[in-house]
């Protein structure tokens, strides 16, 4: 049974690296790229990793246990992480003067 | 002179690469390395210094005399950034302080100029507004990147990792405070003399240690010497000699690291900077 929901997890986070990595190369600049970005490293990773952890849980004992809170350890800390990073990126950004891509500019 | 440097380098560079035609390929079974060395190492590394981890064993006790002179050279990189870059903060020539009540930015020339404090604040010339949220969540990390560094070092003996990959993270976390606040905080917290004491500590540590087993009547680098003083058998005082040689390592990779990105990122002046 966890194998079944930790693969319907894993796609399901597979599907959101395929979004984010299709929209890092389509959309039209930097910021709208960002934001592609940033579903990868929040969504993708959330997904996939919890997917993971339950793979993992599969067999309950001390040891998968420890894998398994590393595992949410990653998670919690590239949600903290990554969010920031993106944000002092489009602040450096803003800051240096790049214009958001608008219909009547290109 | 530039061309004369210029023939040096390429005379010297061709030699080099016209040599390494007689290395052994890289993973030939039947070079010397592979033949004598690495089949001792991979067999006798447990039972010769109780360490699971053949790499740290390998780069503290076998070839110790190598990691001493490697953490050596760290020490002169950090000087040479000294040396080269440092200029006295009587240098900096305008400095700008915001008056908060009032919020009117200050420009004072020269020498005189007021004490910083809640009233005054300083500000970069180059002025970075300051972020809540970069800065709350650096705070919030700068732990446990600490911690893990801590574990990075002292995990070296069952795991990837050890002085130098921890006193790196150790230095980093410092540098990310520097860098989500701003440099002078970040000095008066991890000053620089105590950068440049802790980076000539660290090699002291190592080098110490070695002596030390030279006064116990053994050889240099023979931590097994050092059993008495830890109250432990031989084997396991050749594990533990090669933890505190370790912590000799993170401590002055850590500091130089600090040092080094104070000197680069204000040119010298470790006042303004990022």
């Amino acid at each position: 049974m966890t194998v079944y929901i930790s693969g319907i997890l894993i796609a399901c986070g597979l599907f959101f690296f395929l979004v984010g990595s299709i929209g890092m190369i389509r959309l039209p600049d930097f910021y709208s790229r960002l934001h592609a970005a940033g579903i990868i490293d929040t969504m993708g990773l959330l997904l996939s990793m919890s997917g993971l952890a339950i793979l993992v849980l599969n067999e309950i004992t001390l040891g998968n246990f420890l894998s398994a809170l590393k595992i949410i350890f990653i998670v919690v800390f590239v949600f903290l992480t990554s969010p920031t990073a993106t944000h002092a990126i489009v602040d450096a950004g803003i800051r240096a003067g790049l214009k958001p891509w608008q219909k009547n500019n290109i | 002179m530039k061309i004369l440097g210029k023939i040096t380098i390429l005379l010297c560079g061709s030699l080099l690469l016209f040599f390494t035609s007689d290395f052994p390929d890289f993973g030939d079974a039947n070079s010397p390395a592979s033949l004598h060395l690495s089949p001792y190492f991979i067999e006798h590394t447990l039972e010769d210094t109780a360490v699971p981890n053949v790499v740290t064993s390998v780069l503290a006790d076998y070839r110790g005399y190598d990691t001493m002179f490697e953490t050596t050279v760290i020490l002169t990189a950090g000087l040479a950034c000294f040396l080269l870059l440092r200029i006295p903060k009587r240098a900096v020539k305008n400095r700008y302080y915001l008056h908060e009540p009032t919020g009117v930015t200050l420009r004072f020339e020269g020498d005189k100029y007021p004490q910083e404090s809640d009233v005054f604040k300083r500000i970069d010339s180059s002025w970075v507004p300051y972020d809540i949220i970069i800065n709350f969540t650096c705070r919030l990390l700068i732990h446990f990147i600490q911690i893990f560094a801590l574990y990075v070092v002292a995990h070296g003996h069952h795991s990837p990792g050890g002085g130098f990959q921890g006193g790196v993270v150790l230095g980093a976390s410092v540098i990310l405070f520097a860098i989500s606040g701003n440099l002078r905080a970040a000095i008066k917290r991890f000053g620089e003399k105590t950068a440049a004491l802790f980076s000539a500590t660290g090699v002291f540590i190592y080098a110490g240690t070695a002596a030390l087993c030279m006064v116990l009547g053994e050889n240099f680098i023979d931590y097994a010497a050092l059993a008495p003083i830890l109250g432990s058998d031989r084997i396991m005082a050749r594990s533990h000699g090669i933890f505190i040689v370790e912590i000799g390592v993170a401590v002055a990779v850590m500091a130089v690291m600090i040092w080094i990105y104070y000197n680069l990122s204000s040119a010298g002046k470790q006042d303004e900077g990022l």
